[in-house]
């Protein structure tokens, strides 16, 4: 215990606040997302080391997803995809001049989200990862199946989804199929004159911050830069008029909205948004006064915002126990972990006990920096929604290069990378593929293939996926259930849009 | 199990090709979910685009030529410029620091819609200073290689 105590020295609190407050700021600013936050801020980690470098990443982490309720409330404009059910009600507050107390009841909320999630993970993720550790091959490959099959199946359509995911995993084996894997070492996928480049593939960094940094700033060039603020003011409204009263018998909203949140965060490459929908419309379905919300009702942001921040404990449990990343920005902290030269999955936790009690330091740190920052300050945070993007993009272009251009000691070759991938991101976004299952096939894709063919080199037959163990039949019995669920939604919803249409 | 079914699971990598065996697998996989999106979803997504109901993407819609085709053009040019000036000064991050800052400049301005010398002024401060932090920072505190 007294080793962890001294891994934790001030410069950690001081990165995991920092990591908050540049969070925050991100989050704050609509277009620019936790995932960007990370993605940008990488490079400061090279030279960190693990620890200091995860209490960074995980106060922007958790200060991203918390900034996005700055413009939902107050502009009406969510600035995360998973904020969206917070202007529902947000907006209308401050419209009445209670802007000030709708985001300290955001705040709350998100702390108590946050808080709770945390404990999940805490509890949880060691278990499942207990559980895994007996995995071979065979379950390992249907664990990667399955979470392409959950990502593809909360897609808008399974079909694009499904597409999308393989997409990814073949960007994944272009370059060698290497050797340390137990490969033969010969290239595929490529052209002969690319091999000096592209022998060990695409670099996954320069790939992730392409195609959430640049394409993200390819599509606002795309719509001409516009501040699309003019005209908006800020209403912030008078202070006070908060009072922890306000959540007098919302305990079961609040906690509920919280596991609804970390259970979809769990769910790989399910993102934000779809949590707090979920958490907004649990609320307004089973609460008994809910014929205020969408009009400026407490209750609504409570739901919204506790359910989207306790997406970061949730999507952490797949990461650490699996090495399963459960969102895109879980995602891009896969890549700082191999950075760092760590493996996550099954074995993770009981190998790397300190930086696991670290990583749960920096995350309730984080939550608890993000709470008093956004409580007492947030009249002065509010004032960075209205930061000009022309100052801010190029910054981020800068930074992506850094980024790319350092990861593996300067090549150059990742720097293009990322432009490449900032133009596929791009394309891939307006032909109406899907990100989420592309990037997480991308980075799982490598591993499938040797799950995949030493499990069928050792066995000699493909029945061996259904009858190695019990827990292969249940994972099976998963990966239909996930595509039953996704029919029978598709169905219900196309029946829906009948009965409107008739 | 029956025999017959057995063989026909059965399976034999030979290790020469085995580096082609996954990515076969994906190219008809991406070959068949294709087939079913081009019937399911893009004929009649094109259907609906020829009824003049809906419009392609990218090509059909109306955009920020300039400041798109202007940022791709940008971008390629900074990445290029940075690894020529970069290599007449090695190890030193200037070509990174110095292209940066014409480039931060640019975009700045390329983006602006109303060009007032109060915000050219800004941009330019922040073309000056923002690189040269991060090149401090990261380059000199930190030792991180740049171009």
């Amino acid at each position: 215990m007294l080793d962890i105590l001294s891994l934790l020295d001030i410069t950690f609190f001081l990165l995991a606040a920092l990591g908050a407050l540049v969070g925050i700021i991100f989050g704050a600013i609509p277009g620019m997302t936790a995932t960007m936050a990370v993605a940008v801020c990488l490079p400061l980690t090279y030279a960190l080391g693990l620890h200091h470098g995860l209490a960074l990443l995980l106060g922007l982490y958790v200060g991203g997803i918390s900034g996005g309720m700055v413009p939902a409330v107050l502009l009406n404009i969510p600035g995360t995809p998973s904020s969206i059910t917070t202007t529902f009600d947000g907006y209308p507050m401050a419209q009445k001049g209670e802007g000030e107390r709708a985001l300290r009841v955001c705040v709350v909320a998100s702390v108590v989200g946050g808080l709770i999630s945390a404990i999940v993970l805490f509890l949880f993720a060691p278990i499942l990862a207990e559980f895994s550790i007996k995995f071979s091959y065979v379950e390992k490959f249907l664990i990667i199946l399955l979470a392409l099959t959950v990502i593809a199946s909360m897609s808008s359509n399974m079909l694009v989804g499904i597409f999308s995911g393989v997409l990814g995993i073949w960007l994944s084996l272009i370059g060698t199929y290497s050797i340390s894997d137990g490969g033969n070492g010969k290239t595929r996928l490529m052209f002969d004159f690319l091999e000096p480049y592209l022998f060990e593939g695409f670099s996954l960094l320069p790939v992730l911050i392409g195609i959430f940094g640049i394409a993200t700033i390819l599509l606002e060039a795309e719509k001409g830069v516009k501040s699309g603020l003019s005209g908006k003011t800020i209403n912030i409204g008078k202070g006070g008029g908060f009072s922890f009263s306000l959540f007098k018998g919302r305990a079961t909203n609040l906690v509920r909205s919280s596991f609804i949140g970390t259970f979809v965060g769990m769910l790989p490459g399910v993102g934000g948004s779809a949590a707090s929908v979920l958490a907004y419309t649990q609320e307004k379905n089973l609460s008994r006064d809910s014929s205020e919300m969408g009009k400026g009702a407490p209750q609504g942001l409570i739901a919204s915002e506790s359910a989207n921040n306790a997406l970061t404990g949730g999507a952490l449990i797949p990461l650490l126990s699996l090495g399963i990343p459960g969102d895109s920005t879980t995602a891009v902290l896969i890549g700082a972990f191999t950075l760092q030269g760590i493996q996550v999955g099954p074995l993770f936790i009981p190998e790397n006990a300190d930086t696991w009690y670290v990583m749960m330091t920096a995350l309730v740190f984080a939550n608890i920096v993000m709470f008093f920052l956004m409580f007492y300050a947030i009249k002065h945070i509010a004032k960075v929604v209205l930061v000009p993007k022309y100052i801010l993009y190029p910054l981020i272009v800068m930074m992506c290069v850094v980024g790319a251009y350092a990861i593996n000691y300067g090549i150059m070759f990742d720097v293009w990378t990322l432009l490449i991938f900032g133009v596929l991101g791009y394309l891939i976004q307006k032909v109406g593929l899907e990100v989420a299952p592309l990037i997480i096939g991308f980075i799982l894709g490598s591993q499938a293939e040797v799950y995949f063919v030493k499990s069928l080199e050792s066995f000699g037959t493909f029945a061996i996926f259904f009858t190695k163990s019990p827990i292969a039949m249940v994972l099976w019995g998963l990966i239909a259930a996930s595509v039953a669920f996704s029919v029978v939604m598709g169905l219900k919803s196309r029946a829906r849009r009948r009965g409107e249409e008739s | 199990m029956e025999p017959g079914l057995t063989s026909l699971l059965s399976v034999s990598i030979d290790f020469e090709t085995s580096h082609l065996f996954f990515p076969r697998i994906i190219h008809w996989l991406m070959g068949g979910l294709f087939a079913l999106i081009l019937v399911l979803r893009i004929l009649p997504f094109l259907a609906s685009v020829r009824r003049g109901e809906r419009t392609l993407p990218i090509l059909g819609e109306s955009f920020d030529k300039f400041r798109f085709f202007g940022s791709l053009a940008l971008m390629a040019v900074y990445f290029y410029l940075m690894a020529v000036v970069g290599d007449l000064f090695p190890y030193t991050g200037y070509g990174f620091l110095f292209v940066s800052m014409v480039f931060i400049f640019l975009m700045s301005l390329m983006y602006m819609h109303t060009r007032t010398k109060r915000k050219v002024m800004t941009a330019a401060i922040n073309a000056i200073v923002a690189p040269s932090l991060a090149w401090f920072i990261l380059a000199k505190l930190f030792q991180i290689t740049l171009p």
